[in-house]
């Protein structure tokens, strides 16, 4: 009898990625580099965040601006809104949380519809001192808002980002990792996703040395909708790092992951890591994540890992994707055949790669600093 | 490395067993020293393949192999001759004053 107890499907997730996480950075050993969830991150280039870097404050500043009917406020620990959709899941993210000075909370009231996107500028002066943060976004019942994290600057900065979508609310968040060369930022970013409530979360990473995002999500119940993009720029010698989860832990939830990205340079190193978690009393879930990559030259690395762990089989979809090639050389083909360029048809394939990301970024100058940003990518390389 | 490289003292020769490695910090380039047959070599400390310190590694027959996953080096060229690494690992020029073991610091 117990070797068939044992064979029996129990309520919790098997992988010990998953694992119930904790506040207390001393419950995360300092991390190797041999762990499942560190095997690609080149601990080396952290500057110590991830073992015993002091976090400093006052070293990256925090600016919002919002619509009048949004409120921001600056609190402390012991405030109930924090930590209530995150529970720091590495060593990094729990010193982060133990180590801010200042949370900022940006509180959408519910049925209020944002006229215009609240922007958090999060602008670090240098590498030389690690700082932390905490940033919390509230957004009431039937609510609406569109928020951008714009992070810039020189940093070796590690944050926490919580995102509360109340019942029938929608936010959509987009996620800009614009740092100078030198920089090395942490950052998780977790959501919960109310009844009925939409959520899309876009990751932006182009610059910065080390970039290590991982959003997240879970839902607060059923008829949740979650859509997190990305796109990413690696040049030589970055190392741009996704790992994203989806934590299917009610029915009728739906959830799409896209994250698409270039890398061009010696050294270029993406990862993306793609979980998806289908838990036994997650019935009717529909969920897909594709990750595309485009390698522009050699010497550059791209490691592309969606997993899946599905604990019912009443779903309606659990698929996922990952390619990583070069550009075809039939459309470049397709184009000179018609007299452009071998330069000029490279960009309108790229264009075209990321043009369905940067299309559903829902400020329109933002889309269009993303898409410059991009062709100025190309430019260094075909220079 | 050109001929006017300067030379930076990274470890003692008795250090390094033989065969053997050791990690050492080129003004900081992670280097590992490795000593094969009474000879010495500088090579880049990570494996090309992943994030793995070669000072943890094995050495023999002018190779040093990479404990997680089996890639081997040739110490004398950096060139990988057994997978899964495919990228060369950088060499540095050696060279022995006494007791010291001194190293070609890349140009900064």
């Amino acid at each position: 009898m117990s070797s068939l107890s044992g064979a029996v499907e129990t309520a919790g997730p098997i992988s010990r990625l998953h694992g119930s996480g904790s506040f207390d950075p001393a419950d995360f050993a300092v991390p190797g580099g041999r762990e499942e969830e560190w095997r690609f991150t080149p601990l080396r280039r952290l500057r110590n965040l991830h073992s015993d870097a002091p976090l400093e404050a006052g070293k990256v500043g925090v600016e919002v601006s919002a619509d009048s009917d949004i409120t921001v406020v600056r609190s402390q620990h012991g405030d109930a809104r924090i930590g209530t959709a995150l529970v720091p899941s590495d060593r990094v993210s729990a010193r982060a949380f133990a180590g801010f000075s200042e949370a900022t909370i940006v509180t959408v009231p519910p049925g209020v519809v944002a006229s215009r996107p609240t922007v958090v500028n999060v602008v670090g002066e240098s590498v030389e001192h690690a700082a932390a943060g905490h940033t919390v976004v509230e957004v009431g019942a039937n609510a609406s808002a569109v928020v951008v994290l714009a992070y810039s600057g020189s940093a070796t900065y590690a944050d926490n980002v919580e995102f509360v979508v109340g019942e029938g609310a929608s936010l959509s968040v987009v996620s800009l990792q614009d740092w100078a060369d030198d920089s090395v930022h942490l950052s998780h970013q977790a959501a919960l996703v109310g009844k009925d409530a939409t959520f899309a979360h876009t990751a932006v990473s182009l610059g910065g040395s080390v970039v290590r995002v991982a959003p997240s999500v879970r839902y607060g119940g059923p008829g949740g909708n979650a859509e997190l993009r990305g796109l990413y720029f690696a040049d030589a010698g970055q190392h741009l790092e996704h790992r994203l989860l989806v934590d299917h832990n009610e029915a009728n939830c739906r959830s799409r992951v896209t994250y698409k990205g270039a890398l061009q340079g010696d050294g270029a190193h993406a990862v993306w890591i793609g979980d998806v978690l289908i838990r036994a009393a997650a019935v009717g879930t529909d969920s897909y994540e594709a990750n595309r990559n485009l390698v522009l030259t050699d010497g550059t690395r791209v490691d592309s890992v969606p997993n899946l762990e599905i604990l019912t089989g009443e779903v309606v979809r659990a698929g996922h994707a990952s390619t990583s090639g070069r550009l075809e050389d039939e459309h470049l083909f397709y184009l000179m055949a018609r007299g452009i360029g071998l330069a000029e048809a490279r960009r309108l394939v790229i264009r075209g790669f990321f043009g369905e990301l940067i299309g559903q970024i829902e400020v329109p100058d933002l889309a269009d600093r993303v898409m410059t940003a991009i062709e100025a990518e190309l430019e260094k390389g075909l220079s | 490395m050109s001929g006017t490289a300067e030379f930076v003292r990274v470890c003692a020769v008795n250090e390094v067993p033989d065969p053997g490695t050791l990690a050492v910090d080129l003004n900081g380039t992670p280097v590992v020293i490795v000593k094969s047959d009474g000879e010495i070599f500088a090579l880049d400390e990570f494996c090309t393949h992943e994030e793995v310190s070669l000072a943890d590694g094995e050495v023999y027959d002018h190779t040093v192999e990479c404990w997680l996953h089996g890639s081997c080096f040739d110490v004398r060229s950096g060139k990988p001759t057994g997978p899964p690494a495919s990228k060369p690992l950088a060499t540095y020029q050696v060279r022995i004053e006494g007791d010291d073991v001194l190293v070609a610091a890349p140009a900064s």
